[in-house]
């Protein structure tokens, strides 16, 4: 058997091979699988609307029933994203966030039980350093990265990466995606992959499409063991609805809602806003947890 | 007693148990009466569209300890061959790599390629019993081996039809092994003291190495970050072990290993002025969501098809002609070629090409039109096109209307509200503004949302980029619609009696007009190239969008593509700012950072004094009103011209590319120079919606 490498993460610049510790997030995919029941994914926003306030918001997350937080690295540019999400990462940019600063985060989300990942779009990691970012993901006990806008042909440093450190790769696909492009993207994941219910950006939708459910079937016989499925889940039902027959819920844009106020601007009144994270989060799980497989 | 010396040792002493079981004679014999013919590895090795990978099972090394239980060598095996391996090494050593000779026949049976034996060969009955063993391949280190042995056992070797790889460690050892007549030559350039792989080491013992010669890299290579490193330092090879046998999935690794190397040749391929996408060097690629690869493999798909159909040639050239007016005139500008020779104390001669004179006013209609068809072809009925102020958005929208498209064009709020006359043509002409609110507000957030867009409505809608920047197949097919202007100017400059120019001028924001004039003439060393960004305030003041010069522009990937790009100490976009809005752009075309890289075009930039003083240079001396992006080209042709008559060129011809009239630019030049009053600009803007600030947006994009 190969030694456990996953404690090595202040590895030497040439550190033996790669890890081979189980994929963090699988792992608690398979545990939630055995219960039963689909895991809930949520996403915020490192940094808004300030650094003290998002690290309270992932914790008031994972205390209402988050499995696993994806924390979001704030990008000038994101073309993945939609109003709610662009608007909360120009909050946190204006606030002088850095991507270094994002480890405390994964932390303290590790630290509270859940697993962390990070979403980030490439240009970040890339002036970050890959090696400097997954060394420093690593060292935190973070699982993996979410990558929106970096395709399996040009991974292959972080998968480099993340093999040496045993980090999930978490890549997105999407209903428009052909089979071919399904079983690559499978191939490379570790952790899940993440498909998107419908074509488009990230925000809320009033009704859930029905091409989730064919792509996730489509996920899995191109050879996904874990497919979880986010963009446009807000409400407990749709999460009813899409955990059963999805292995984790992804919610983002419904939950960093509740700390903008109509004109998108974050709201003034932190605890009221937390209040109602926290209430949007026990409803969204117990639209979860009522799935019947 | 060194670890190389005990391991000798050991492998001796392990021979001479062999020899008593089955003596040299008899194994001679065996050998004899093999049927196989050994590989030549050497030729196989030794690959123009790639980097072969050798790839070994090993269990474990003196140095990493124990590294895989490897309990099926010939399945591996095959996973590596399966991966696209070019060679399997196997370590037969058995005291400290727990390997054996049953491992190597083992291989043998399970494979087609050269199969290395890796041990601590220094006698010739390992030699035999290699090659009795179904070894293509055998190892000889150098720093074992004194130099009559080395000699004898390549000989040796190659009297039975093995290729032998010959491992040195320091340049003494590569002589050595050179004169001995290696031809297969590993340098195992890794730093003994902290075990990392020291390329540049790898690169300084590597050079020089007669042609014929097949360099291996032997260590440390751990995936495609590596193999990249030694590909570029002039590997012809690479061997990995430890990286391979540790890793989850070998065949993919081995897949990934050997996709990189011919990315890496693919990436390198000459001759310029014909290399294609994805790749320009390190730049390129397809930075971009899942969602879009499928769009962007069809419009590669169809572009394909389209370049290679005369039909579709015809229609585009009819069209470029009644419709677009091609070819565009060749202007001589004897007074403006004046102005600059008394500036630079020597005779130049100057001609403009007139991309101005294109209908829609630039060299944007070239690439909408060509692009305009391929969405016919694609059976698409939507098109979304962004815009800094106009020039490519007039275009998409023009083209939209005459083939029968719907049209939307993304522009950002500040840029629609300063730029107004631009979007009341865009909405006669049929198509859709979005003004966009979010970000920054300008030309970068209109291609964000209209990436947004195309996300969201890829099956149905066409994005129609106006750059050679963005993902592949972007770069590759707008630089191919826009190649004509240089084609074109060549031909014209034949009609003087000119064979080429000396100096080749062009703006470059995102990059589209100075590829299409330089294309021609990148093959051509007697051609010097140059192109100049926006300096605005000059480098120093933060306030341009200079990219490629020391200190400005760093590498990054942005809106689909990796290149250089303003961004700050977290890799956050940088504002931009030009007193032209075609060159105000973050980012530069992928092919432009590669061609900086490489020397061949020299980038330099001009500020908005030097393009202002060049654009009223112009006005006066030709009667021609440029855009204040060529304006920038124009303000470079007395750097360019000073350049050429420094590097002794006498009396040369440049050719400076006008990608665009000034009409839109006559309110900021008109108060710039104070031609008119506030009151007459005011009205001007009335009319024709020009920029207040001196900040106009148009042309490139």
């Amino acid at each position: 058997m190969m030694v456990d490498q996953s404690r090595q993460a202040a590895a030497p610049a040439q550190p033996r091979g790669f890890s081979r510790r189980t994929s963090p997030v699988a792992a608690t995919l398979e545990a939630l699988r055995q219960e039963g029941r689909p895991a809930f994914i949520g996403y915020f926003p490192y940094g808004f609307p300030d650094e003290p306030t998002s690290l309270e918001a992932m914790r008031v997350m994972v205390r209402n029933g988050v499995d696993i937080v994806e924390i979001g690295l704030p990008y000038s540019d994101p073309v993945m994203d939609g109003p709610v999400i662009q608007a909360a990462a120009k909050c946190a940019i204006d606030q002088g966030v850095t991507v270094g600063g994002v480890f405390d985060a994964v932390r303290q989300v590790q630290e509270d039980g859940a697993k962390a990942l990070v979403m980030s779009y490439w240009n970040l990691i890339m002036h970050y350093g890959v090696a400097e970012f997954a060394e420093g993901m690593a060292d935190a006990g973070g699982a993996g990265l979410v990558t929106p806008d970096l395709i399996v042909d040009e991974s292959g440093e972080w998968i480099e990466q993340s093999d040496r450190y045993g980090l999930d790769r978490i890549y997105l696909v999407s209903p428009d995606s052909a089979d071919d492009r399904l079983e690559l993207t499978s191939r490379a994941a570790r952790g899940f992959v993440y498909a998107t219910s419908r074509m488009g950006v990230t925000g809320e939708r009033t009704s859930m499409s029905g091409s989730a459910r064919e792509l996730v079937a489509r996920v899995r016989r191109a050879g996904a063991p874990y497919v979880c499925v986010g963009i446009g889940v807000s409400t407990a039902q749709q999460a009813s609805q899409v955990g059963a027959y999805a292995d984790g819920v992804i919610v983002g844009s419904a939950l960093v809602h509740c700390l903008l106020d109509d004109q998108g601007r974050p709201r003034k009144d932190r605890k009221r806003a937390l209040d109602d994270l926290a209430s949007v989060c026990s409803d969204l799980r117990w639209g979860i947890s009522q799935v019947k497989r | 007693m060194t670890v190389l010396d005990e391991l000798v040792a050991g492998a001796v002493e392990d021979a001479r148990a062999r020899v008593r079981e089955i003596p040299l004679e008899r194994l001679k014999k065996e050998v004899r009466q093999l049927k196989r013919r050994p590989l030549d590895a050497a030729l196989l090795l030794k690959e123009s569209a790639g980097i072969p990978v050798i790839a070994e099972i090993k269990r474990a090394s003196p140095s990493k300890g124990f590294l895989a239980d490897i309990k099926n060598p010939a399945a591996l095996a095959r996973e590596y061959a399966n991966g696209g391996a070019s060679a399997i090494s196997v370590l037969t050593e058995g005291r400290r790599f727990l390997g054996s000779l049953d491992d190597l026949r083992q291989v043998r049976e399970a494979v087609g390629i050269p199969v290395l034996n890796k041990n601590f060969i220094v006698s010739d009955y390992q030699v035999w019993e290699s090659r009795a063993n179904g070894a293509d391949m055998i190892l000889l280190i150098v720093a074992a081996l004194d130099d009559t042995r080395l000699r004898h056992l390549l000989v040796l070797a190659e009297s039975l039809g093995l290729t032998a790889l010959v491992e040195t460690h320091d340049r003494k050892e590569i002589d050595r092994a050179i004169a001995a007549g290696a031809r297969v030559i590993g340098i195992n350039a890794r730093n003994l003291k902290d075990l990392s792989v020291d390329v540049d080491q790898y690169a300084r013992l590597s050079s020089n190495l007669p042609e014929d010669v097949v360099k291996v890299a032997e260590s440390g290579v751990f995936g495609t970050v590596e193999l990249e490193q030694y590909a570029k330092a002039g590997a012809d090879a690479v061997l990995i072990g430890e990286g391979l046998v540790t890793s989850q999935d070998q065949e993919g690794t081995v897949r990934m290993l050997v996709q990189a190397g011919h990315r890496f040749k693919a990436s390198q391929a000459m001759p310029l002025s014909t290399h294609d996408g994805p790749y320009f060097g390190p730049y390129g690629g397809r930075y971009v969501p899942e969602a879009l690869v499928g769009a962007l493999n069809e419009l590669e798909r169809v572009y394909g098809q389209a370049k290679s159909d005369p039909d579709f040639q015809k229609e585009l050239g009819r069209l470029n002609h009644v419709y677009v007016g091609r070819p565009s005139a060749l202007t001589p500008a004897p007074r403006f070629a004046e102005l600059i020779s008394g500036r630079v104390g020597g005779q130049v001669r100057v001609f403009l090409k007139r991309e101005d004179l294109n209908h829609t006013g630039a060299h944007k209609i070239n690439n909408a039109l060509g692009q305009g068809l391929l969405v016919k072809r694609m059976g698409k009925n939507r098109v979304i096109a962004e815009t800094g102020a106009g020039q490519h958005g007039v275009a998409t929208a023009t083209v939209c209307a005459l083939l029968g498209f719907k049209c939307r064009i993304y522009m950002g709020q500040i840029d629609a509200r300063r730029q107004a006359l631009n979007v009341a043509r865009m909405r006669m002409l049929g198509a859709e503004v979005v003004e966009v609110t979010t970000g920054t507000r300008i030309l970068k957030d209109a291609i964000n949302e209209a990436l947004r867009d195309w996300v969201t409505n890829v099956e149905t809608t066409h994005y129609l980029l106006g750059t050679v920047a963005g993902p592949h197949p972007f770069p590759t097919i707008v630089r191919d619609f826009q190649k004509i202007i240089g084609e074109e100017a060549s031909d014209q400059l034949s009609a003087y009696g000119i064979d080429h120019p000396d100096g080749v001028v062009a703006c470059v924001g995102g990059g589209s007009n100075a590829i299409g004039i330089m294309n021609t003439f990148l093959d051509d060393p007697r051609v010097s190239l140059y192109a100049y960004e926006a300096g605005g305030d000059g480098p120093k003041s933060g306030k341009h969008a200079i990219r490629l010069t020391p200190g400005t522009g760093q590498i990054g990937v942005f809106q689909g593509t990796r290149s250089y790009l303003l961004e700050d100490d977290q890799g956050q976009t940088l504002d931009t700012y030009s007193i032209s809005a075609g060159l105000d752009y973050a980012s530069v075309g992928p092919e432009h950072a590669w061609l900086h890289d490489l020397g061949r075009v020299r980038y330099d930039y001009a500020t908005d004094q030097e393009a202002m003083q060049a654009f009223s240079d112009l006005c006066r001396t030709e009667g021609i009103i440029p855009a204040l992006e060529s304006s920038h080209a124009l303000a470079g042709a007395t750097k360019a011209a000073a350049d050429l008559l420094g590097r002794g060129v006498e009396n040369p011809v440049i050719l400076i590319n006008i990608s665009g009239r000034g009409d839109k630019d006559v309110a900021t030049a008109g108060r710039w120079f104070g031609y008119l009053s506030e009151e007459e600009a005011s009205a001007l803007e009335a009319q024709g919606g020009q920029d207040k600030g001196g900040q106009t947006k148009e042309e490139d994009r």
